[in-house]
């Protein structure tokens, strides 16, 4: 029995062609090689942009209350940057409210500096600053700006959340704001 | 003669088919169906600090390129910018409608913006502007997460 067995499984043996399945895989493998492009190692900054809001009370609210004290500020939530340009589009001066706190482009030293100075202001738990609001040299590159956002980003809002709310608007050439 | 027909030699082709298949899944497995949307060609600003997008189920975000001219690329499309959003925006509230989500409200959808680090900000802002015009709220901006060696 079990001899008869083995021999119908000899007589009935099937041997597949693999030479056609090999074919076909190497032409999905010579597709999947041509059409590899590795992904870039890129990152996203998050950021809730919101449009930017008049800036005509900026400069009166410190004066209002001139105290003295780091509170002056109280009742403000918007903390204003302006970025202006030089000649090759990088970074010039960044003035921070209506003092200027980076003069040259922003290299490691300068964005250390941005980054204590805003660190000042966010540290200080009775102002609640929960947006930035940046204007902008229309010269500016993207490549330079995005090193002032990144140091915006990196603070901390009164709850303890990383700021994510930045507003641009556009400074024509020379400072004035755009319309 | 007949002899050498007799004993032909066959090789056994399985363990290459295996390798084979081997070497299909690993591309499957690491095909970039994104990289479509992606102009690669940009030269993206450099942050260490940038992180990979978590979009927590949300729906996809739409990806802009501009490149170092200004001009807005979408899926390999130079783009007018205001008709581009104004679609954009009319077919995501078609879509958050038939979701339940209210009208008016902040759209969960964010846009994607891999910009040339060379583009002027006053083209930057303008394409931010339309956005913003539509209901776009919620921005990533790209940006390498080092150096490239190339």
């Amino acid at each position: 029995m079990r001899r008869n067995r083995r021999r119908r499984r000899d007589q009935g043996s099937v041997e597949m062609n693999l030479a056609a399945m090999l074919d076909m895989a190497f032409q999905l493998l010579s597709f999947f090689i041509l059409t590899f492009r590795p992904a870039p190692v890129e990152g996203q900054l998050s950021l809730n942009l919101p449009p930017p809001v008049p800036v005509t009370k900026v400069d009166q609210q410190p004066k209002e209350n001139n105290s003295g004290e780091a509170g002056d500020l109280v009742g403000l939530d918007t903390l204003h940057l302006q970025v202006m340009a030089n000649d090759r589009g990088g970074v010039r001066q960044v003035i921070l409210e209506a003092s200027p706190v980076v003069q040259g482009e922003m290299n490691e030293a300068n964005i250390r500096r941005l980054d204590r100075e805003l660190q000042a202001i966010f540290g200080r738990k009775m102002i609640a600053f929960d947006r930035i609001q940046i204007a902008v040299e229309r010269r500016v590159r993207y490549g330079e700006l995005m090193k002032v956002i990144d140091v915006c980003t990196r603070q901390k809002t009164p709850d303890g959340q990383q700021m994510r709310k930045v507003s641009f608007t556009e400074l024509s050439t020379g400072g004035a704001e755009a319309p | 003669m007949s002899e050498m027909n007799s004993e032909r030699a066959e090789p056994n082709l399985t363990p290459l088919l295996d390798l084979v298949f081997q070497l299909i899944t690993f591309f499957m497995l690491v095909i970039n169906f994104k990289g479509a949307s992606m102009d690669l060609s940009l030269k993206l600003p450099v942050l260490g600090s940038a992180r990979p997008l978590d979009r927590q189920g949300k729906l996809e975000p739409l990806l802009l390129n501009i490149d170092a001219e200004g001009g807005v690329h979408c899926f390999g499309k130079l783009e007018e910018i205001e008709p581009l959003i104004t679609k954009e925006a009319r077919l995501l509230k078609q879509q958050l409608s038939v979701m339940g989500t209210p009208e008016g409200a902040e759209f969960p959808v964010g846009i994607v913006i891999r910009a040339d680090r060379a583009v002027p900000f006053h083209q930057l802002n303008h394409v931010i502007e339309v956005c913003q015009k539509h209901g776009y709220r919620q921005f990533s901006l790209s940006a390498m997460t080092r150096q490239e060696t190339r």
